[in-house]
């Protein structure tokens, strides 16, 4: 359920061309009679008047092999069978095991809109990577409670510790992640501020400091206070609802962050208080940090210098990441957000990224469990992030115990990130998103990734709706830790109904 | 502390072709805009030099999958694909991106470093289906390579005394055996393909300067070996060592290959070893079935160090896979629990070889049960080599090879060994451990696939 904040307008691309799917080919048998050009609806062929040669096809508006059982089908309708239909090897340099082509095509295309795809021929529920979220599957009871989708909240709570601060509730259960200034450009940080104003949410700023731009939306801003402590100062903790503590980040746990000489612009090096084109790389651990207590007198520091604020607890997922999260609730946290290795960064080692700490999905169980058995579940916001690549993730990850989760990549690639990896070196991405050199950080503008990102945003929660629609549910609080509702290809038997098109 | 260990890497590119991921053609219907040229920021398209009018085949070895240039060109002109020569080369094991990867590290000795999050699948077969495990908040400190902690990465090599034994006046009565040290868990091997000898002399090169060992069959060992002894194993049989008494007699280490004559007579074995010169002995073993068994004998009948040799994909010799064949790493860890079982796992060293192809594989090796291991391929992948797992040959040289300055192929040996050295120092770090000797199956700090799994999700879907 949207709050009123929430407009939902087009947003298309800034490309000319989207990356194509089917490839259409033309063969010199073609006479140039036009008829597929009044044929195909999409404007796949293109014949320009006073032209008497047919344009190439454009790839990407072609719908596929759907269009097989359309009467409108070029292929079939050509009188020279001229035309023939394929995938298009471009498809295949797009995406990865993780986020498949279907997957970023389809995050794409509710970016643009603000809905899930119409399309039938994406797969953009789950990615190909055979474990965790990818075979865990929901089972929708056959006679749901019936219950209108206006009826349905999708709002979280996030201080259940009855300590007289604030309860921060949310719209809905999804915020943005740490993305520093330096690690993105400016109008991808203040795009998702924007956004999660929009969506009564959040974002971080991650360690790079707290630009002046981000003011309008402190009410939105979580401060990140990481191991660098870069740019944080007292004022930056005192003007938000919500501050994090950073230990550590999935994709690169017991590393500190990095940030490349060649992204540390001028403007960057100003926030963080450093040397402009240095390397700079955060220390791992929190060098004042080495117990419980240690970590306790951070968090009364934070509560002291804001009487106000909620504090998150950041850690990776270790094998006693679920010490860690009971230890962080008797040291005073309001959230506990784990992140999993399997999670997005600006930049870090391959081999941190593949191998150390586990992935998320074991992590959400195991610090559910392990905070029930300690009695102090209903004391603590379990946030997950590190993996969370869909509406779907996002719901399997509350039927398996957290109570929401933070996304990063998503919202990357809803501001068109390719996944190319590049963010890390040289100038930054050549897409302008995960960039502060001066002419690709002006490739858009804050109003187009506002859009963006509120309309991604929207088409989630649309397909959140529709699933707690389908369980009965009038709350996405009720589907906390429902491991009942799914099932496992590997484990479950196969007679349970599955679906995953919601 | 130990004198701190540094390997120095220099960017050594090699004036041969390696293969490239992405392919871009670019169309007939191209209208020599330039727009491309401008888009893409790393200058995979210029101009013709011959007629400026006009745009060159673009440079696609450089292209970084960007997209820019496909979505932005005015005319939908360019194509990109994934290179045919990428998708037939390496392998299900080594893959062509591992290839890509290796070449690049043995260029320019980085840790390699990128953006966004893992691409992979969630897990997989061998060392793939494990993770590691860090240290979150309460640990002693560790900066890893960015810092002032020290983390080495020595392991010792030879016989350890299970206990000292005392005489009444509290003299040392047990013998100490000699051990040798060396800086890196990581050996060299020869190949079973033939090598130049100049490769071989640059690999020696390399173990000399990274203080540590290459493993060389005792025949290929000529006079101008001679004076880099210090850092060869000769590998031998052992009827070959009357034969080759002058070489090892120089050696510090020897190899000799487990037969049946080895197995049953070890200590007949030493004895003769010993009569030449002060040589430690390495036994080679092949990973086949029931490996654990013939290691246990050996290090019952005092073994200093024995080393398993599993195929080149890591997995069991002479047996087909899908028989149940296994991975070293399931090899490693029982020969490990084996020993552990009949207390022998303290007194003797174990090596694994075969299927190591990235850093972390020597990591993870290690946290299975090995003390250390050796490499082979990945040093030749370094060198432009190619693996293809669907042929008769499986490595293949690049031609001009031989006639580049041996210190050039010497210096990409170094500058791999530089880049997993780095590597195996962030997986150390974030695990809090701080001398590679403490790595041996230390199976807490791995999270195993098949456990975790079934714990997680067996527990709670299984019915
Ligand atoms: S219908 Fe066939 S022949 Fe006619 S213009 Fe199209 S491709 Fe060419
Ligand atoms: S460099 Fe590539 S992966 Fe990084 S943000 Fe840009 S498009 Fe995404
Ligand atoms: S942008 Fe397209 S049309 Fe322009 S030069 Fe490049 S390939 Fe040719
Ligand atoms: S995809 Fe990007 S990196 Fe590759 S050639 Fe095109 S613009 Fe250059």
């Amino acid at each position: 359920m949207k709050p009123s904040t929430v407009n939902i307008k087009l947003a298309p691309s800034r490309f000319k061309h989207q990356v194509p799917k089917y490839k259409v080919t033309r063969s010199d048998a073609c006479i140039n009679c036009g008829t597929c050009a009044k044929t195909c609806p999409y404007g796949v062929h293109e014949r320009v008047e006073g032209h008497n040669k047919i344009k190439p096809p454009i790839n990407y508006k072609c719908i596929g092999f759907e269009c097989q059982s359309k009467d409108f089908y070029c292929v079939a309708k050509c009188p020279q069978k001229a035309l023939s239909l394929s995938l298009n090897p471009m498809y295949a340099t797009l995406g990865d095991f993780r986020w498949t082509a279907d997957m970023i095509t389809g995050t794409w295309i509710m970016a643009e809109t603000g809905a899930p795809p119409e399309r039938k021929d994406l797969e953009y529920n789950v990615g190909n990577s055979g474990g965790g979220f990818d075979k865990l599957r929901f089972k929708f009871p056959a006679h749901p409670k019936k219950v209108n989708k206006s009826e349905i909240s999708t709002e979280i709570p996030l201080n259940r510790r009855n300590d007289g601060r604030a309860n921060v509730v949310i719209s809905t259960p999804v915020y943005g992640g740490g993305m520093s200034f330096g690690s993105v450009s400016l109008p991808t940080m203040t795009g998702k501020a924007h956004n999660a104003t929009n969506w009564n949410t959040f974002t971080c700023t991650g360690e790079g400091g707290f630009p002046d731009n981000l003011l309008p939306y402190n009410d939105h801003v979580i401060t990140q206070v990481a191991t660098g402590l870069f740019g944080v100062r007292e004022e930056t903790i005192q003007r938000v609802k919500i501050v994090e503590f950073k230990y550590a980040q999935g994709a690169k746990p017991g590393l500190g962050g990095h940030l490349l000489g060649e992204k540390n612009t001028e403007s960057v090096a100003k926030m963080r208080e450093a040397v402009k084109g240095t390397s700079l790389f955060s220390p791992f651990p929190f060098h004042s940090v080495y117990s419980i207590e240690d970590h306790k007198k951070h968090i009364d520091w934070i509560k002291e210098i804001n009487p106000h604020a909620l504090v998150s607890v950041k850690v990776s997922t270790p094998n006693d990441v679920d010490m860690v999260a009971v230890g962080s609730y008797y040291a005073g946290a309001h959230i506990i957000h784990i992140d999993g290795g399997y999670g997005g960064t600006g930049a870090a080692p391959d081999i941190a990224k593949k191998n150390i700490a586990m992935p998320i999905e074991y992590a959400i169980t195991k610090v559910h469990n392990f905070l029930k058995d300690e009695g102090v579940r209903e004391g603590i916001t379990l946030i997950a992030s590190g993996g969370i690549r869909s509406a779907h993730d996002l719901v399997k990850a509350i039927c398996l115990g957290a109570d929401g989760a933070v996304i990063g990549t998503a919202e990357m690639v809803s501001l068109e990130c390719v996944r190319c990896g590049n963010c890390e070196s040289g100038r930054g991405c050549a897409r302008g998103i995960a960039s502060t050199d001066s002419e690709l950080a002006d490739l858009f503008n804050e109003a187009w990734a506002t859009q963006r990102l509120t309309n991604m945003y929207n088409a989630w929660n649309l397909q959140l709706v529709d699933l707690l629609q389908k369980f009965g549910m009038k709350s996405v609080r009720e589907l906390v830790g429902r491991t009942d509702l799914l099932t496992h290809i590997d484990y479950s038997s196969q007679e349970t109904e599955s679906d995953h098109n919601g | 502390m130990p004198k701190k260990y540094h390997i120095h890497p220099k960017a050594t590119p090699l004036e041969l072709d390696y293969f490239f991921k992405f392919k871009i053609v670019r169309g007939e219907n191209c209208i020599n805009c330039g727009k491309c040229t401008k888009v893409c920021i790393y200058q995979a398209h210029k101009r013709s030099e011959a007629d400026p009018r006009i745009m060159a085949d673009p440079n696609t070895v450089v292209c970084k999958n960007c997209f820019r240039c496909i979505q932005e060109c005015p005319r939908g002109a360019l194509e990109k694909s994934l290179d045919k020569v990428y998708l037939n080369t390496g392998g299900a094991y080594w893959k062509p991106d591992m290839l890509l990867t290796l070449y690049k590290q043995s260029e320019d000795g980085n840790v390699p470093v990128s953006g966004a999050g893992y691409r992979g699948p969630f897990t997989g077969t061998g060392f793939d289906s494990m993770w590691t495990d860090m240290s979150e908040i309460v640990r002693p400190t560790r900066d890893g390579i960015h810092g002032r902690e020290y983390i080495s990465t020595s392991i010792d090599l030879g016989r350890r005394l299970n206990h000292l034994v005392f005489g009444a006046e509290g003299q040392l009565i047990s013998k100490v055996p000699d051990t040798v040290e060396i800086s890196l868990p990581i050996m060299f091997d020869t190949p079973a393909e033939k090598l130049s000898s100049s490769i071989k002399l640059a690999m020696v090169k390399a173990a000399a300067e990274l203080n540590t060992f290459v493993i060389i069959p005792v025949a290929d060992i000529t006079a101008e070996f001679e004076k880099h002894s210090d850092n060869i194993i000769p590998r031998m049989t052992a009827s070959e060592i009357d034969t080759h008494k002058e070489i090892i007699k120089k050696a510090r280490i020897v190899s000799v290959d487990c037969d049946n004559s080895v197995l049953n007579g070890l200590a007949d074995l030493k004895d003769k070893i010993k009569k030449i010169g002060n040589a430690l002995c390495i036994i080679r073993v092949p990973a086949v079935k029931d490996v654990e068994y013939t290691v246990n004998k050996l290090a019952h009948d005092g073994a200093e160090i024995i080393h398993v040799v599993a195929d080149y994909r890591g997995q069991e010799i002479n047996s087909p896979a899908g028989s149940g064949s296994r991975h070293l790493k399931d090899i490693i860890r029982s020969v490990h629990l084996r020993l552990v079982e009949d207390k022998l796992r303290d007194e003797v060293i174990i090596m694994a070889s075969g299927g190591i192809a990235l850093a972390e594989h020597v990591t993870k090796a290690m946290l299975c049960g090995a003390d250390l291991t050796a490499i082979d391929l990945p040093l030749m992948v370094g060198l432009g080599g190619r693996i293809y797992e669907e042929q008769k040959q499986i490595l293949v040289l690049p031609e001009g090879l031989s006639k580049l300055p041996n210190s050039v192929i010497t210096q990409r040996m170094v500058n791999l060994m530089a880049a997993w050295h780095s590597q195996i120092l962030e997986m150390m770090g974030a695990m809090g451990i701080r001398e590679a000797r403490r790595l041996r199956g230390e199976s807490g700090r791995a999270i195993f696939f098949e456990e975790i799994d079934r714990d997680t999700f067996g527990k709670l879907f299984l019915k």
